[in-house]
């Protein structure tokens, strides 16, 4: 497969895992860690959304589905399917040191190696989903961040998970 | 320097085609542990009465239950023992059952000593 499409496709997978994931385990709804309270607040303050900003505080403070589809690309790269499950144990480890109450990080990456397993059927390497998680992410925090707030909040809402003001 | 990097990676993940690294058993037969892993953890950890779900609002894992973590953490270590290759006796079937035997121990009697609940659960906002 053309390496520029694969990573575009990838990239789009990756967004949908990471952020249905994450809202599904209730990311939007309130901030796992200190640091993603903070960072909420402030995307509000800027004129986000609250929900979107907890989303984008908790992606960044601890390990969720976004660092656990990252890491499981990268362990199914080196050592296939076994190294995308010792990823999903690590990222649960980190979970703990992190006081991060949530499940989204553990789920994610196991269905990041799901995802990765069926598309290498496709053609697909796991080295496009590392690029893509990479760009994935960037849409979510390096680009604008209020707005990308805006959207999550959407998204949440439709999945009811948005934090109460 | 690229190529270095290059070479490194492609060595790691030489063989690498089915996406079971330089693990030794047939396909199949990992399916196999995975499965007897998973199987055994939970059925021990329900022996243990653990309950089965976490509470209801999925959103404190620090609650520990059969279904999660213990077959994450059997899986997990398993996994590393596949890598490593060492499989033991009969394609790897004891080893899954050991490891199930004690992660679902694990979890019962050592997880909140070894990741103990964050001080400040009751309020989140303490920060404030």
């Amino acid at each position: 497969m053309n390496e520029v499409i694969g990573i575009i496709i990838a990239a789009i997978l990756c967004w949908l895992n990471f952020v249905i994931v994450d809202t599904y385990f209730g990311l939007p709804e309130q901030p796992g860690v200190k640091g993603a309270r903070i960072v909420g607040e402030d995307v509000k303050k800027r004129g986000g959304d609250i929900a979107g900003g907890f989303f984008q505080g908790n992606v960044l403070c601890s390990p969720d589905a976004s660092a656990g589809t990252l890491l499981a690309s990268i362990g199914y790269l080196l050592l296939g399917i076994p190294g995308g499950i010792i990823a999903a144990f690590f990222v649960f480890i980190g979970n703990r040191l992190c006081g991060d109450p949530g499940y989204a990080g553990t789920i994610g990456s196991l269905t990041a190696t799901i995802i990765v397993f069926i598309c290498s059927f496709v053609g697909f390497t796991p080295e496009m989903f590392i690029v893509g998680m990479v760009i994935a992410i960037l849409t979510i925090q390096g680009i604008s961040q209020v707005r990308a707030s805006i959207i999550l909040g959407k998204i949440a809402q439709k999945f009811n998970r948005h934090a109460e003001e | 320097m690229f190529d270095l990097v290059y070479s490194t990676v492609s060595f790691a993940s030489y063989g690498n085609a089915f996406g079971l690294s330089n693990v030794a058993l047939s396909s199949f037969d990992i399916l196999l542990a995975y499965i007897v892993a998973i199987v055994v953890a939970i059925i021990v950890a329900l022996v243990l009465k653990l309950p089965l779900l976490p509470s209801k609002p999925y959103r404190y894992s620090f609650d520990v239950s059969a279904l999660y973590p213990t077959p994450v953490i059997a899986i997990g270590i398993l996994s590393i023992f596949l890598v490593l290759n060492y499989t033991f006796i009969y394609n790897g079937i004891i080893l899954a059952a050991i490891i199930g035997i004690l992660s679902a121990l694990f979890v019962k009697y050592l997880f909140d000593f070894v990741f103990p609940k964050p001080l400040d659960e009751s309020g989140e906002d303490g920060v404030q």
